[in-house]
């Protein structure tokens, strides 16, 4: 190895000091090995040292995950190779095997247009690929809305989006891992083989060490989660894995599942005359026999946002909609055939008529083209929100907006939703509500116009995770604790069960150096 | 009728074919090419074969003596009073293909009071100027001024027929062709002719630009073509040279249907960008629409104009009228800056003739960097920051 | 009013590549899109219609399966859709295509205005709306970015040529050209979607318009295509680096020394 692959003009890299969190840290040295025998010997070096580490891909998280506060900052962004694939006939799937540093978007344009480097790939791989060739067409289903992130970090916070209302999380599309822990040492984790039996953890390092451990199980919440670890009695250890944030140890390498692309999809956009009505819809749109596969919420404010913001000929046309039709719902179909999804558009579009909307004024995307469009139309409400904030830094430059990521069980949606209406409205803030109301899921984002609003708004935000944690819900469903909701954990989990996340995180981390800071604060 | 074959036993069964078909419309049976019901006959198979086993019979359907046209002409468009530019780089190319065959060169005048801008025509290398006057013509009609053209190319039976590819050459040009039952290749970027053949080769950006198609018109004339303002270089005039002017008054010229009311000439719109000596051009790589606020900074720094690539005008970051490219407008100035724009070949269409290119791209692998004289890998951003702190302290310095 | 617009299905050209190697476009996944032009057509087509009743038709020529796009765009407001679709079409250049959609239109027969996008994003050619009209004995104007006024005998309109706008007042029966930002084309809805599924496309052979063989196809086209090859530009270009500071300074000095006194040089 050359002995460079240590940075320490660390100044030269200040850009590898921040995440989309805005937060931004420091650290003494950074690398970016490109191989697991790169990475295993920076490893080394550092444990000569006791250094902490902090682990990066492409830095997209929200939540300060990959800000380094000390120490040694490893960027697996390259170690960015697609070496492989299997096909599992008795599970009807096909495994690609990714390093942590490929993007989102680069599996999702290999996998469609079935072009791959395959100058390394083994025999098994190229037959396998040949298979994927003539099969009908598959994807990898999670759909964060940042493409540009790695699958790394995807599975470390066990990375979601608007279809895993149907699909599931990262999680459920890992197949296998490769993990090195901050020793250097590795494990190799398949679903089905290594497992917690009991609440016991049985497991042996490449490198010989025997880990028995009984662990204490916690009661975890009913929903789409990303807060803490996963934890069962009887469970894949993978899974303990999935979503931990890198506190464990370090992925090098994954397999994740591709499973049959819907030859039918239908994006449809429904606007309706109330706030009411639209999650009416919802709540019988989630019980349809053959429901969609994402359905996403935009309060009337996210709209009139979208509404004062477009630009010409670019989003679809919003002013077309008449005002009143405030609140939107997004659902999105897929149905492995075409009379198949044609019926489940009947369906759909019967219920929205029942709902108060109207079928002259509810888009259709059909074609690819359009689905983009209507793709593009979900993701201005969050990019106007960070426009806006970017102009307020101008004059306030430690603003940033308030984004929660909170979920609630089944059940609890009405509760939740008045409870943020009450809140903002009697703090007099300004906000937009939008996103996976499939899953209980809505991201309130808080524009504050001043640090005073700013002070309110964080107290808000406060009381709605302990309530929410009193629902059986969760502070994160999807970006992660990371370093900046570490408090709304504590929110959320009592100290026994954070005691109880410690002793995980002490069998594979006794020195606590991997993502110093990351959950536990 | 015209049709395509496969010739099967020539045929290997390869998929060459299969690859380069632009409409999927080919698929192997029994190892033969089979060309299926998506064919458009667009004849890139034919092209690609490497063992020539697939033939387009082409059978044209429209019968012509060619032999009966001669000479190249040119349309010399008028605007503002003048005859444009791009008139007088036709007829250097003109002249240039005219002297290949053997032929004139005639340039087509058409306007109210125009006739004394001949002299001007034929200095630039007009042989013959065809001079249509009237109060009915002061104005450009797409109707009158076509009509106009038919009459005079049936009447005098031209091989070459050149418009410049100007908003008003776009439009007028189809509806001679059109007439004429000729071909009409849009924006041509090159003009041949083919040694053998003595045919007009016309070359042209297509596909959005991805890759170049020289088209040829085998059997009809005039051979006709649009070409780009300042893709061709303007010819030193010779006031010495003689030519001669014809007065040629079309039957009825009659009224057209659509008329112009009004013309609204804006200061320094559109114009701006063809004219500017120094363009600062941005693309998505500059990553924020805020960021236009730098880009044209610097262009005010320099007295330049501000450029646009198409990703950005798509997006709505810029107007249309900044758009450099293949589906926006030529340019040529002395200095162009490239912000973050990668360099897709419909972009690099719209500016290659510039004199002194300056890349400025994250990638260092862009294409723009093959074009560019100077390149610079980083944020394109940042480093309009950077130029434009120099400038202003360079000018603070010669202020002082 | 009736109004006839015209469309074409295209590769979205934005996603085509070239292919270094063997100097072809590969369009292998790229989409097929509705011409964005022709959208703007559309809509321009669907608001007048709004405003003065009658109906928008579309006219497309292409293969079968242009169907799709063609059921698409009546999900944004057209009545009905004709296809022009038989072997015999293919191989068409503008000519032979503005003949063969004249044929449609005649076909058609009742219409007051024809819509087109300025130009398809495939060929870029602007050539088929002005030739099209021409063969219909019809006036046109082109590059229109904004329809003024409008009744049954006569638009009034503006549009934009190379450095001015201009505008034009055209009676009807004409052809107009639109450019982009005339509107914002409609999303197509619901709605749309099962009334087009309802009417479906009308699908009409060379015989069905009663087509002159000499004149449609590769036939009747007049252009051949004769090669295609990659563009190259190849130039030696000198690259500054360190940090951005010392880069602006670095291509400053580099501008000056490449006779951009003014600009480079150390002033007066």
């Amino acid at each position: 190895m050359s002995n460079d692959i240590i940075r320490y003009d660390v100044e030269e890299y200040i850009e590898y000091m921040r995440d989309e969190s805005r937060i931004f840290g420091k650290a003494n040295s950074i690398s970016f090995p490109t191989s697991e025998a790169e990475l295993k010997r920076v490893l080394e070096k550092l444990a000569e040292s006791s250094e902490t580490v902090t682990l990066q891909g492409a830095r997209t998280g929200l939540t300060g995950g990959a800000v380094p506060m000390e120490g040694h900052v490893i960027n697996l962004s390259r170690m960015a190779r697609i070496s492989g694939l299997r096909f599992d006939g008795e599970k009807d799937c096909f495994f690609l095997r990714v390093e942590p540093g490929v993007l989102l978007s680069e599996i999702n344009r290999a996998v469609s247009k079935l072009e791959f480097d395959t100058s390394e790939w083994s025999a098994e791989s190229m037959d396998a690929l040949k298979e994927l060739k003539s099969s009908k067409g598959r994807f990898f289903s999670p759909d964060p809305t940042e493409t540009s992130a790695t699958i790394g970090g995807m599975i470390s916070c066990n990375a979601s989006g608007a279809k895993s209302f149907k699909y599931g999380a990262t999680r459920n599309h890992v197949e296998s891992l490769k993990v090195m822990l901050v020793d250097g040492d590795t494990i190799s984790l398949k679903r089905g083989r290594e497992r917690i039996e009991g609440g016991v953890l049985r497991l042996t390092t490449q490198g010989g060490r025997e880990i028995c451990e009984k662990l204490d199980v916690y009661k975890m919440p009913h929903v789409k989660n990303a807060s803490g670890y996963y934890l069962e009695s009887d469970m894949d250890v993978i899974d303990l894995f999935i979503g931990a944030e890198g506190t464990l140890g370090i992925t090098v390498e994954a397999e994740i599942g591709l499973i049959p692309k819907p030859a039918c999809i239908y994006g449809v956009m429904a606007f309706f005359p109330d706030q009411e009505k639209a999650i009416d819809f919802v709540e019988v749109a989630k019980t349809l026999e053959r429901r969609p596969a994402a359905l996403e919420f935009f309060n009337c404010l996210a709209l009139e946002l979208i509404r004062a913001n477009m630009y010409k000929g670019h989003l679809p046309d919003i002013q077309r909609i008449a005002p009143v039709c405030h609140t939107g719902i997004y659902a999105e179909l897929h149905a492995m055939d075409e009379d198949s999804g044609k019926g489940m558009l009947e369906a759909l579009s019967a219920l929205i008529e029942d709902c108060g909307g109207n079928l002259a004024q509810t888009w259709l995307a059909v074609s690819k083209h359009d689905m983009e469009r209507l793709k593009e139309f979900r993701h201005a409400v969050p990019e106007f929100v960070n426009s806006i904030i970017d102009d307020r830094r101008k004059s306030e430059p430690s603003l940033t907006k308030l984004g929660t990521d909170m979920a609630v069980p089944q059940g609890f949606l009405r509760d939740v939703m008045r409870m943020y209406d009450e809140g903002i409205q009697s703090a007099g803030l300004e906000s937009v509500i939008f996103g996976h109301i499939g899953d209980n899921h809505l991201h309130v984002n808080i524009l504050p116009r001043s640090m005073s609003e700013y002070d309110t708004g964080k107290k808000l935000y406060g009381e709605w995770a302990e309530a929410v944690a009193k629902m059986g819900g969760t502070v994160s469903a999807e970006h992660g604790i990371g370093k900046f909701k570490a408090a709304m954990l504590r929110k959320m989990y009592s100290q026994d069960v954070l005691d109880s996340m410690m002793k995980i995180k002490r069998v594979f981390d006794p020195g606590n150096r991997l993502n110093r800071g990351n959950l536990f604060g | 009728m015209a049709k395509i074959i496969v010739l099967e036993e020539k045929c290997v069964g390869c998929g060459k074919c299969i690859n380069v078909c632009p409409f999927n419309a080919i698929t192997l049976e029994n190892n033969k090419a089979v060309i299926g019901d998506a064919c458009v006959m667009c004849g890139a198979c034919e092209r690609n074969c490497p063992f020539g086993a697939i033939k387009i019979e082409r059978i044209q359907g429209y019968e012509q003596d060619i032999s009966l046209y001669k000479g190249v002409w040119v349309f010399a468009e008028q605007r503002g009073g003048e005859t444009a530019g791009v008139a007088f780089e036709l007829l250097g190319a003109a002249r240039r293909l005219a002297d290949r065959l053997g032929e004139s060169v005639a340039a087509v005048l058409i306007g109210d009071g125009v006739s004394e801008r001949a002299r001007e025509l034929i200095a630039y290398g007009a042989d013959f100027v065809y001079v249509v006057e009237g109060k009915e013509y002061e104005n450009f009609s797409d109707e009158l001024y076509a009509n106009a053209c038919v009459k005079l190319a049936e009447e005098h039976r031209p091989s070459i027929f050149l418009l410049g590819a100007t908003a008003y050459g776009r439009s007028l040009a189809p509806r001679i062709s059109s007439s004429l039952e000729t071909g009409l290749t849009a924006d041509c970027t090159v003009l041949d002719i083919d040694e053998e053949s003595g045919m007009f080769v016309q070359t042209r950006p297509a596909f959005g630009g991805n890759i170049m198609a020289s088209i040829v018109c085998p059997a009809r004339r005039p051979q006709m073509a649009t070409v780009r303002p300042r893709v061709m270089k303007k010819p030193e005039p010779d006031f010495g040279r003689s030519g001669s002017t014809v007065m040629f008054l079309p039957v009825m010229a009659g009224t057209p249907k659509a008329r112009l009311l009004e013309r609204i000439q804006e200061e320094g719109f559109g114009t701006s960008l063809s004219d500017a000596e120094v363009i600062v051009a941005a693309g998505r790589g500059i990553c924020d629409s805020k960021n236009l606020e730098l880009v044209e900074e610097l262009a005010r720094l320099l007295n330049g104009a501000v450029g646009a690539s198409r990703p950005i005008v798509d997006a709505g970051w810029i107007d249309h009228s900044h758009q450099v490219g293949q589906t926006g407008r030529t340019v040529a100035p002395k200095l162009y800056i490239a912000a973050g724009i990668s360099g897709a070949v419909q972009h690099v269409a719209g500016m290659s003739s510039s004199d002194f290119i300056v890349a400025i791209n994250k990638d260092k692998d862009a294409p723009i960097f093959k074009i560019a004289n100077i390149g610079i890998v980083g944020d394109s951003a940042e480093i309009i920051k950077e130029l434009i702190a120099q400038l202003k302290s360079k000018q603070a310095k010669s202020a002082e | 009013m009736n109004i006839i617009v015209c469309v074409k299905q295209v590769p979205d050209t934005s996603e085509v590549k070239l292919d270094k190697k063997t100097n072809t476009i590969i369009r292998e996944g790229v989409d097929s899109i509705i011409n964005p032009y022709d959208s703007y057509a559309l809509e321009e087509g669907v608001r007048l219609k709004e405003k003065l009743g009658g109906k928008v038709s579309l006219i497309s020529m292409g293969i079968p399966a242009v169907k799709g796009m063609l059921k698409e765009a009546m999900a944004a407001g057209a009545d009905e859709a004709f296809l022009l679709s038989d072997r015999r079409f293919a191989g068409a250049d503008s000519l032979a295509t503005a003949y063969s959609l004249y044929l449609g239109v005649k076909k058609i027969r009742d219409y007051d205005l024809i819509i087109c996008g300025k130009q398809a994003i495939d060929g870029d050619t602007a050539q088929v709306g002005p030739s099209l009209a021409q063969k219909l004995g019809i006036p046109h104007v082109s590059y229109v970015i904004s329809i003024l006024e409008a009744s049954d005998k006569k638009l009034k309109v503006k549009r934009l040529v190379d450095d001015a706008y201009e505008i034009i007042e055209v009676e009807l029966p004409a052809l107009i050209t639109v450019e982009k930002g005339i509107n914002i084309p409609r999303f197509p809805t619901i709605e749309g979607f099962f009334r087009a599924g309802e009417k479906g496309v009308n699908v009409w052979g060379a015989d069905d318009v009663m087509a002159d063989m000499k004149h449609i196809g590769l036939e009747g086209s007049a252009t051949w295509v004769l090669r295609t090859f990659a563009p190259s530009y190849e130039k030696s270009v000198s690259m500054i680096s360190g940090s951005p500071k010392e880069q602006a300074i670095g291509a400053l000095k580099a501008l000056a020394d490449a006779g951009f006194m003014e600009i480079g040089g150390e002033g007066e």
